[in-house]
C-alpha cells in the first residue's frame, strides 16, 4: 500500500470513529421535578429553545409521569449517557445528584440553592437574586428603613436569611428574623416580630408561604399594624406589597441553556452558580400612599412598572 | 339608534367588567402557580439527610455494598455479599453456620461482629453470642444496600461492635411502590421466592412488607472419615454433609407521621455439615431456630436543629435443636431468649458544620424454658440434667459523639459510650479520629477506638458438662483499634483506598486450664492483628456507563502467644468487573484469591492450601416494559476443588470441602 492510500484509510478511519463511537456526546439531560409546575415548565421551554437554537440535542425526563423514577432515570442516563443533566427544582437535583453522581449536573429553581449537596462542582443558577442586589433596591427606596423582619423555616432558608443578614450589616440595616416550622405560627410570630420593624421583607420560604391562607395572614396582620412589605416576587404586589423585585422566570431558563453550554465547552470553573441575570422592579404606589411612607423619587427611575390604586 | 347605542354601552361595559374579572383572576392565578411551586420545592428536605455521613467523609473504615451491586453479584444470601468486602473472608463451620473472618481475627460463633437490620442489633442469641445463627443466609432481595464499617463501634453501638458493624438496610415504602416478586432456582434443590409490597398513602401512612422463602438440600460435601469409622467402627462416615435447610422470612416496615413500626420474623430449619460431636451426624440432627424483633420508635422535632429519637423494642430467639451424639445417642437442648428495652437519642446540630448526639439505653435480657434431653434416638428422650442455666441481665448506657468540621476540608469525631451490666460491672468505650482533605480528592483519615463483647450467657452458666464449664466472673473482651488511611480520586470515575489497621484484643474469652473437665472459660491471652487494606474501583463512564471493575487486597497477620492464629489467611484479593452490554444486558465476573492458612499450635496436618475461584454472572433487567429482570450466575466457574479449615478436635479427617461449579438463576417481575 502506499502511503498516500495508507494516509486517505487512515483519515477515513479517523472521520468514521469520530462521527459514531468515539464522538463525544453533547447531548443535554433536562430533568424536570414536576412539569405542572408552572416556573418550572416556563424555565424548561426556555432552555430548550436556546439549546434548540444552537443545535444542541436534548432530551426531557418529568418525575411527575414516571412511578419508579429513580430506577427509570438511571436507565435513561445510561442509555443516552448525556454531556450534562439539567436539574429544574430541588426534587430534580436531589435525585438526579443520587442517581448520577459523576456526572456534569447544573440546577435552577431550587430555593436557597446553598443547602443543596453540590460538592465534586455542580453548575447552576439560583433561584433568588442575591440578597445584597435586594438590600441594596430596598435601601435605595427607603433610605431610613432601619430595621426589617422576616419569617423563614431553618430547614429551607437558613443559609439564605444567614447571607441577608451579613449583608445587611454592611448596609447599617437591621434584621429581625424568626424561624417557624409551621404555618399555625405565622400568626403568633407575626405579632412578636412586626412591634419590631420598619417593614417586613417576604422571602421564597416554601414553610411560610405554604398557602393561601398563610399569605393572607401575613398582608392581613401587617396591614393592621401599618407595616410596609418587600416581596421577593411581583405576585405580592396584588396583596398589598409595596415593592418587589422578582427574579424573571424565562430569562433563568435562556440563562441555565447559556451556562449549559459554556460548561460543555470547558468555559466555566466547576462550582459556578449564577444570580439571576434578569429581574423585574415593581412599585405598588397605591400601598405607598396609603402608608404615607417616605421614599427616594430619584429610585423610581429603576421601576419597571407602578401599580396605581385604579389597576 | 337608541336602541344601537343602549346595545353598545352593555357590551361595553361586560367587555370592561370582564377585563377586570380577567386581571383581578391573573393575579389570582400568578399567586397560585408561585404557591404551587413552592409546595413542589417543599416536598424536599436536604437537610434532614446532613445526619448522614459520605463514605468519603466518615472517619471510619466503611464499604457500602448497593442494591445494584448486589443483583450483578448475583449474591444468593448475605454471605455471598460480605465475601466481597475487603478484609473480611467467610468460611464453613462444623455445625452449619458459616463464620465471618474480619481483619484476620476468626471464630466459630462470629461474636466480634455485631450484625444490623435497619440499625438494630440482631444478636439476640443470648446463650451463645453472635449473630451468623440465622443472618448468616438472610435473602438479598429485600436488600437495598449493606454498610460495612470495618473497626470498632462500641463507642456508639455498645456490645459486640467489636472488629465490625454490619448494617443492612432494607428497601421502604417508597423504593417498592407496589408489588415485586422474585423466584429462583440452582444447584443443591435451592429454591427461592420472594414477595414484597410497599405503598406510600395520602395521609402520610406508609407500609412495606417482605416475604422471603428459601429451601435447599445443601452443598451435601463428602465426608471421608470420622472418628467413629477411623477406628473401624460403625459410623454414618464416609458420607456427605446433610446441610439442608428451610426458612421464612416476614418483615415488616408500618409508619404514619412520625411514628413507625418494624420488625422482623424468622423461622429457620436446617440440619448441619458435619456435627457438634467428633461424628458424622445423619438428617436426624436438626436445627430449628426462631428470631424475631418488634421496634416502635418516634422522631420528635423539637427544634429545626434539635431533633430525638425514641425506641421501644421486643427481641426473641428459640433454639429447638436435636443433636446425634454417637450412632445411639442423641441431645436434645433448647432455650428463649428475650431483650427488651428502649433507647433514646437527641441530636442537636449546632450548625452545618457540627451535629451532637447523645443517648441512653437500656436492656433487659433473659433467658428461660430451658430444655436438656437425650436418648438413643429422637423419639425417646429423657429429660437430662441442664448444661445451662436461666438468667436475667440488665444494662444501661450512655453515649454521645461530636461530629465537627472546623474546616471544610476537615472533619473530626469524637466520642465515647459507658455501659453497666449488673453482672460484670461497667464498660468505657472511647472512639476519635480526623478526615482531613489534604488535597483535592485527596483526603486522610485516622481513628483510634475501643470497644468490647460482653460474655454470651453460655460463657458465663456453662454447666454439668463433662468437656466445658462456664464462669461467672468472666470479664468482656476487649480491643482497642487504630486505623489510618488514605482515600483518592485521582481521576474522575477512580476511588482508591488505602487503610493500615492495628488491633490489640485482650481479655479473650476462651478456654483455660486448669480445670477440672476438660476445658473452662475464661478471660485469657491476647491477640494482635495488623494489616493493610488496598482497594480500588473504577466506575467507566461515556458509552460504558454501567461497567465498573474493581479490587481488594489485604495483607494481615495475626499474632498469638508469638504464633499467626490458625484458620485465617495472611492475604486475600478479591477482583471484580461488570461489564454493561446496553442498557439491559451485563455480565459481572469475580476471582477470589485466598492464601494458605495455617493450623492451631499442635495440629500436625498441613496448611490449608490457598486457592482461587472464578465466579461470572449474566444480568438482563428492565425487560419487557422494565418490568422483568433476570440473572444467571456460575459459581466456582472452573469447578475448583478447594478447602476450608477444620479444627483439630472435631478428628475430622482432611479439611471441609467446598463446592464446585454451581449455578443459581433468578427473575424477578414488578407489578
Amino acid at each position: 500500500m502506499k502511503i498516500i492510500n495508507f494516509c486517505k484509510l487512515l483519515i477515513l478511519l479517523v472521520a468514521f470513529f469520530a462521527g459514531t463511537g468515539f464522538a463525544q456526546s453533547n447531548k443535554v439531560l433536562i430533568v424536570n421535578s414536576e412539569k405542572t409546575v408552572y416556573r418550572y415548565e416556563t424555565i424548561a421551554t426556555e432552555f430548550k429553545k436556546v439549546l434548540q437554537q444552537n443545535a444542541y440535542p436534548s432530551i426531557e425526563f418529568n418525575l411527575d409521569d414516571h412511578a419508579n423514577a429513580d430506577a427509570d432515570l438511571k436507565l435513561l442516563i445510561q442509555q443516552e449517557n448525556p454531556a450534562l443533566i439539567y436539574c429544574i427544582g430541588t426534587q430534580a437535583y436531589s435525585l438526579v445528584r443520587n442517581v448520577a453522581p459523576n456526572k456534569k449536573l447544573l440546577f435552577s429553581a431550587a430555593i436557597n440553592w446553598r443547602r443543596l449537596d453540590v460538592g465534586g462542582g455542580a453548575y447552576g443558577v439560583a433561584n433568588e437574586l442575591s440578597s445584597a442586589q435586594e438590600l441594596s433596591l430596598l435601601r435605595y427606596f427607603f433610605p431610613t428603613i432601619k430595621t426589617i423582619g422576616l419569617l423563614y423555616n431553618d430547614s429551607f432558608s437558613r443559609e439564605y436569611v444567614e447571607s441577608i443578614k451579613k449583608d445587611a450589616l454592611a448596609l447599617g440595616i437591621n434584621v429581625i428574623n424568626r424561624s417557624i416550622n409551621d404555618t399555625q405560627e405565622i400568626s403568633e410570630a407575626l405579632n412578636e416580630l412586626l412591634p419590631k420593624i420598619d417593614m417586613f421583607w417576604i422571602i421564597s420560604d416554601p414553610v411560610v408561604l405554604s398557602n393561601k391562607e398563610s399569605v393572607r395572614q401575613i398582608f392581613q396582620a401587617t396591614q393592621q399594624q401599618q407595616k410596609p412589605v418587600y416581596a421577593y416576587s411581583d405576585v405580592y404586589i396584588e396583596q398589598g406589597a409595596v415593592l418587589a423585585i422578582s427574579a424573571d422566570i424565562a430569562t433563568i431558563g435562556r440563562q441555565s441553556a447559556g451556562l449549559a453550554m459554556m460548561v460543555d465547552q470547558g468555559k466555566v470553573p466547576a462550582g459556578t452558580v449564577q444570580s439571576p441575570a434578569g429581574s423585574t422592579v415593581t412599585l405598588n404606589k397605591c400601598a405607598l400612599d396609603a402608608l404615607k411612607l417616605q421614599f427616594n423619587q430619584d429610585a423610581l427611575d429603576s421601576v419597571n412598572k407602578i401599580v396605581g390604586c385604579e389597576q | 339608534m337608541i336602541k344601537y347605542l343602549a346595545t353598545l354601552l352593555v357590551v361595553g361595559v361586560l367587555l370592561l367588567n370582564s377585563s377586570a374579572y380577567a386581571n383581578e383572576s391573573a393575579e389570582h392565578d400568578s399567586l397560585e402557580k408561585e404557591l404551587a411551586y413552592l409546595a413542589a420545592e417543599r416536598k424536599v428536605v436536604v437537610t434532614a439527610s446532613k445526619m448522614a455521613e459520605h463514605v468519603d467523609k466518615t472517619v471510619a473504615t466503611t464499604t457500602v455494598i448497593t442494591q445494584d451491586d448486589i443483583t450483578h453479584i448475583g449474591a444468593r444470601n448475605l454471605l455471598d455479599v460480605l465475601r466481597l468486602v475487603p478484609g473480611i473472608g467467610i468460611t464453613q463451620t462444623n455445625i452449619g453456620i458459616r463464620k465471618i473472618e474480619v481483619r484476620g481475627v476468626s471464630t466459630q460463633l462470629s461474636e466480634k461482629v455485631q450484625i444490623m437490620l435497619n440499625g438494630h442489633p440482631l444478636d439476640h442469641n443470648l446463650q451463645n453470642a453472635g449473630s451468623t445463627w440465622v443472618y448468616d443466609d438472610l435473602p438479598v432481595d429485600t436488600i437495598k444496600r449493606v454498610e460495612v464499617v470495618r473497626g470498632p463501634g462500641s463507642a456508639l453501638y455498645g456490645a459486640n461492635s467489636f472488629l465490625a458493624v454490619i448494617n443492612i438496610i432494607t428497601q421502604n415504602a417508597k423504593d417498592l411502590n407496589g408489588l415485586h416478586t422474585s423466584a429462583g432456582w440452582g444447584s443443591f434443590d435451592t429454591q427461592q421466592y420472594r414477595a414484597s409490597w410497599g405503598k406510600q398513602f395520602d395521609n402520610s401512612a406508609e407500609a412495606a412488607l417482605h416475604f422471603n422463602f428459601t429451601d435447599t438440600n445443601g452443598i451435601k460435601s463428602p465426608i471421608p472419615a470420622d472418628s467413629l469409622s477411623i477406628q473401624g467402627l460403625s459410623s454414618n462416615a464416609p458420607g456427605r454433609s446433610q446441610l439442608t435447610e428451610g426458612r421464612y422470612d416476614l418483615e415488616w416496615q408500618l409508619g404514619y407521621k412520625d411514628f413507625k413500626v418494624d420488625g422482623r420474623f424468622i423461622d429457620k430449619k436446617t440440619g448441619a455439615f458435619f456435627n457438634a460431636a467428633p461424628i458424622l451426624s445423619d438428617s436426624r440432627t436438626k436445627q430449628n431456630y426462631t428470631d424475631y424483633f418488634l421496634r416502635l420508635s418516634r422522631t420528635w422535632k423539637i427544634q429545626d436543629k434539635f431533633t430525638v429519637d425514641t425506641q421501644i423494642f421486643h427481641d426473641f430467639f428459640s433454639a429447638d435443636n436435636i443433636w446425634q451424639n454417637a450412632p445411639s445417642l442423641f441431645s436434645h437442648s433448647g432455650f428463649q431468649d428475650t431483650r427488651t428495652g428502649g433507647e433514646i437519642q437527641a441530636n442537636y446540630h449546632f450548625s452545618n458544620d457540627q451535629t451532637l448526639i447523645s443517648g441512653f439505653s437500656y436492656a433487659k435480657e433473659q433467658q428461660g424454658n430451658l430444655i436438656e434431653e437425650s436418648g438413643p434416638d429422637p423419639q425417646h428422650f429423657m429429660p437430662a440434667a441442664l448444661t445451662t442455666q436461666e438468667r436475667t441481665r440488665k444494662r444501661w448506657g450512655v453515649y454521645v459523639e461530636d461530629v465537627w468540621d472546623p474546616l471544610t476540608n476537615l472533619r473530626l469525631t469524637v466520642g465515647a459510650r459507658y455501659d453497666r451490666y449488673n453482672d460484670f460491672g461497667g464498660t468505657f468505650n472511647p472512639r476519635m479520629g480526623f478526615n482531613w482533605e489534604v488535597f483535592k480528592n485527596y483526603s486522610l483519615k485516622f481513628s483510634y477506638g475501643t470497644a468490647y463483647r460482653a460474655p454470651a450467657f453460655g460463657e458465663l452458666a456453662a454447666a454439668n458438662n463433662d468437656i466445658l464449664r462456664g464462669n461467672p466472673t468472666l470479664n468482656p473482651e476487649e480491643v482497642k483499634t487504630f486505623e489510618a488511611g488514605i482515600i483518592a480520586h485521582p481521576i474522575k470515575g477512580l476511588t482508591a483506598q488505602t487503610t493500615y489497621f492495628h488491633s490489640a484484643i485482650n481479655q479473650i474469652i476462651s478456654r483455660v486450664s486448669p480445670c477440672p473437665v476438660q476445658s473452662c472459660i475464661g478471660n485469657s491471652g491476647s491477640v494482635l492483628a495488623e494489616g493493610v487494606e488496598l482497594e480500588a474501583r473504577y466506575d467507566f463512564d461515556e458509552s460504558l456507563q454501567g461497567s465498573y471493575i474493581g479490587a481488594n487486597h489485604v495483607v494481615q497477620r495475626s499474632i498469638q502467644l508469638g504464633q499467626q492464629l490458625a484458620d485465617v489467611p495472611r492475604h486475600r484479593t478479591n477482583l471484580t468487573a461488570n461489564w454493561a452490554f446496553d442498557k439491559t444486558w451485563s455480565s459481572f465476573a469475580h476471582v477470589l484469591l485466598k492464601g494458605d492458612t495455617l493450623r492451631i499450635p499442635g495440629d500436625t496436618r498441613n496448611s490449608v492450601p490457598g486457592y482461587g475461584i472464578v465466579d461470572l454472572g449474566l444480568l438482563g433487567k428492565n425487560l419487557f416494559d422494565k418490568k422483568v429482570d433476570v440473572g444467571f450466575n456460575i459459581y466456582n466457574l472452573f469447578d475448583k476443588r478447594y478447602y476450608d479449615p477444620a479444627p483439630a478436635n472435631l478428628s475430622f479427617v482432611g479439611d471441609y470441602q467446598m463446592p464446585g461449579i454451581a449455578f443459581f438463576g433468578h427473575v424477578s417481575v414488578k407489578f
